[in-house]
């Protein structure tokens, strides 16, 4: 059997050893091309769950499980390397680097892991299909990513994050800064192209209109 | 670590005004460190060959500084004389290629008037084995010649033809000029940044002639003779300062050192004169220390605005660096990221400050050394600038290491989201 794309089991996080808890999760399984639906109020640890599937934060007990590896086995170094191979993210807002074209935020990931690089023969082309089938106009491609609007920011970040089809997705309110008609239209755009690519999708919102756009969907608690 | 090149590369562009000015700094730093380090050099190897193709120094015995500074620099005076006998006895060595006598005393506006013969402008070389030049006129023939060195005709406009009366001693005390016989330029030596520009050269029998109703420093009261009839007295030099001398092969100049030390009939030395003006450039040569000890200290101020530059970008360089982490990098990407783009704009300053180095001493340097003697200045790079440069980024790493120790300390608290 396929091993999941996340699995996440009696986890507990706290900054500082003498602190309470700030984020406990008793089971949390998230299949091979799988959605799951975050949801929680600010102020509940969802970020500190991102840093820690992302691999930069451990958990204090429990532990975090990508494609079948667990990720507190992996020295910090191997889990940067991981989070290249495997994974995707996108945030809120500044998910862009300025300074640099639509294009070459796109081809980022493939910079850093070879194993993204490989899987899409011909990187430039892969990143405007991919832009394309997330409705962006094509003129923007050489624009510097500092001159585009927010909604075509998120679509540039999507693209980023689905470029060399990583197996799990990770998108933390990329449709906060959106408005609610357009909301919608991403996230289905979003959620075609992770079908296609193969990536299971964690999504996070407090917006549970959303949720039924998801296979699954989650509540975290404070 | 190759698509941070990239990156690095695009940051600084979109930081290009701050780091600009940065890098105008650093450039400026280096460039002084470089052309101190290479006029240093170049003064050095100048002062090193203020006389050259001469084997040997020799006057009466002293101390040998003393003998290299009466006889090249004509700073202070010779404690004696050298009888014109054994200077022609020592000549006559078959060792002895060429041999060229030197009499000191009188001055002109206080040049000094050097006292020698035809040898002296066949045979006197300076920096690497330079002959003397003239820009105008020719040697002395007549008794009443003079050369002039370059700087005597520049300062004091003189110009073939011209007549001109020396002065007995330093020309200090009124009353001891030459003033019955008066001197005709008729020769002007080109530049060559060495002594020799300050020499007024006459003949040693005209030395003998100014000299012959004077006794003990002084005009003999009531003797005169005219400048007319002199040719009818013996001329014959009796004494000289010092002599140079070349030899037929440089092997051979321990051993006539050594016969000179031992001459009987007065007490005499002779120097090599490379190793003298050595010696003399190691109590001179403080200066150029202080001189790269203050450029040093300029080069610190440069990398302290690299640095602080850099501190300031990374409050707003924050949502970057926590981007670049999502995508892959590890924090010692980041601090590798930092390094990297403070070694570029050293990288780029001191390129252009070579530029602007090799560019100065292409265009400046044939003036340079007529002016102030240098030697002519290096257009390549030497293998002690190579230790310079390696010194330069050396520091500029371990400067940088600073900023980048605060951006991988800022990427691990941050992670993926910047909490601003």
């Amino acid at each position: 059997m396929q091993s999941p794309a996340i699995a996440i089991t009696n986890l507990t996080f706290r900054w500082r050893p003498a602190e309470a808890f700030c984020l406990e999760l008793a089971n949390v399984t998230v299949d091979a091309g799988k959605s799951l639906f975050l949801h929680g109020p600010s102020g509940s640890g969802k970020s500190t769950l991102l840093n820690l599937i992302g691999g930069v934060l451990l958990p204090a007990r429990g532990s975090v499980s990508l494609l079948g590896q667990p990720l507190g086995e992996l020295s910090a170094s191997r889990r940067d390397a991981f989070r290249a191979d495997h994974l995707g993210f996108i945030f809120q807002q500044f998910n862009l680097i300025p300074y640099l074209s639509v294009l070459d935020n796109v081809l980022l990931p493939c910079r850093f892991s070879a194993r993204r690089a490989s899987r899409v023969s011909e990187p430039e082309a892969e990143a405007r299909r991919l832009l394309a089938g997330l409705d962006l106009d094509p003129a923007l491609l050489g624009r510097p990513a500092a001159e585009l609007s927010v909604g075509q920011q998120q679509r540039v970040a999507a693209a980023r994050a689905l470029i060399g089809q990583p197996e799990i997705l990770i998108a933390d309110e990329p449709t906060s800064a959106l408005d609610a008609e357009r909301q919608a239209t991403f996230v289905e755009l979003l959620l075609s192209e992770a079908k296609r690519a193969g990536s299971a999708v964690v999504f996070v919102s407090h917006d549970l209109r959303l949720a039924t756009h998801f296979d699954h969907s989650l509540a975290l608690s404070t | 670590m190759k698509p941070l090149l990239h990156i690095a590369l695009k940051s600084a562009w979109n930081r290009r005004l701050t780091l600009g000015l940065t890098l105008l700094a650093i450039t400026l730093a280096v460039t002084l460190l470089l052309s101190v380090e290479r006029v240093r050099q170049a003064a050095r190897d100048g002062f090193a060959q203020s006389v050259s193709g001469t084997d040997l120094i020799v006057g009466a015995r002293s101390n040998p500084l003393q003998l290299v500074l009466y006889a090249v620099f004509h700073v202070g005076e010779a404690s004696n004389n050298v009888d014109w006998k054994s200077y022609q006895a020592i000549a006559a060595d078959p060792a002895v290629a060429w041999s060229i006598p030197l009499a000191l005393g009188d001055s002109h506006q206080g040049f000094p008037v050097l006292g020698t013969t035809p040898a002296y402008f066949e045979h006197y070389r300076y920096g690497d084995r330079q002959p003397l030049v003239f820009a105008a006129g020719q040697p002395f023939s007549g008794l009443f010649d003079a050369v002039l060195g370059a700087e005597v005709a520049t300062k004091l406009g003189y110009k073939l033809g011209e007549r001109i009366t020396l002065s007995h001693g330093s020309g200090q005390l009124p009353g001891q000029a030459h003033a019955d016989k008066p001197f005709t330029v008729v020769g002007i030596l080109a530049p060559t940044g060495t002594p020799v520009d300050r020499r007024v050269h006459i003949s040693l029998t005209a030395i003998e002639a100014i000299h012959l109703d004077w006794q003990g420093g002084t005009p003999i009261p009531g003797l005169a003779i005219p400048a007319d009839v002199v040719s009818k007295f013996d001329l014959q030099p009796k004494t000289i300062t010092a002599f140079l001398l070349g030899l037929h092969q440089r092997s051979a100049v321990f051993r006539l050192q050594r016969k000179i030390a031992d001459y009987r009939t007065e007490p005499l030395l002779a120097v090599l004169p490379g190793v003298a003006l050595d010696q003399l450039w190691q109590t001179v040569g403080v200066v150029e220390k202080a001189l790269l000890g203050i450029s040093w200290l300029v080069f610190a101020v440069g990398l302290a605005g690299l640095a602080a530059v850099m501190l300031a970008s990374l409050n707003e360089r924050r949502r970057e660096l926590a981007v670049l982490r999502s995508v892959g990098a590890g924090p010692r990407h980041i601090l590798f990221l930092l390094v990297l783009e403070s070694l570029l704009v050293t990288l780029l300053g001191v390129l252009l400050s070579l530029a602007v180095v090799t560019c100065a001493a292409w265009l400046g340097g044939p003036w340079l050394a007529a002016q102030f003697g240098l030697s002519t200045l290096p257009l390549a790079v030497s293998l002690g600038e190579l230790r310079l440069l390696a010194g330069i980024f050396a520091a500029a790493l371990l400067v940088s290491l600073w900023p980048a120790w605060r951006a991988y300390r800022l990427s691990l608290a941050d992670g993926l989201i910047p909490r601003l």
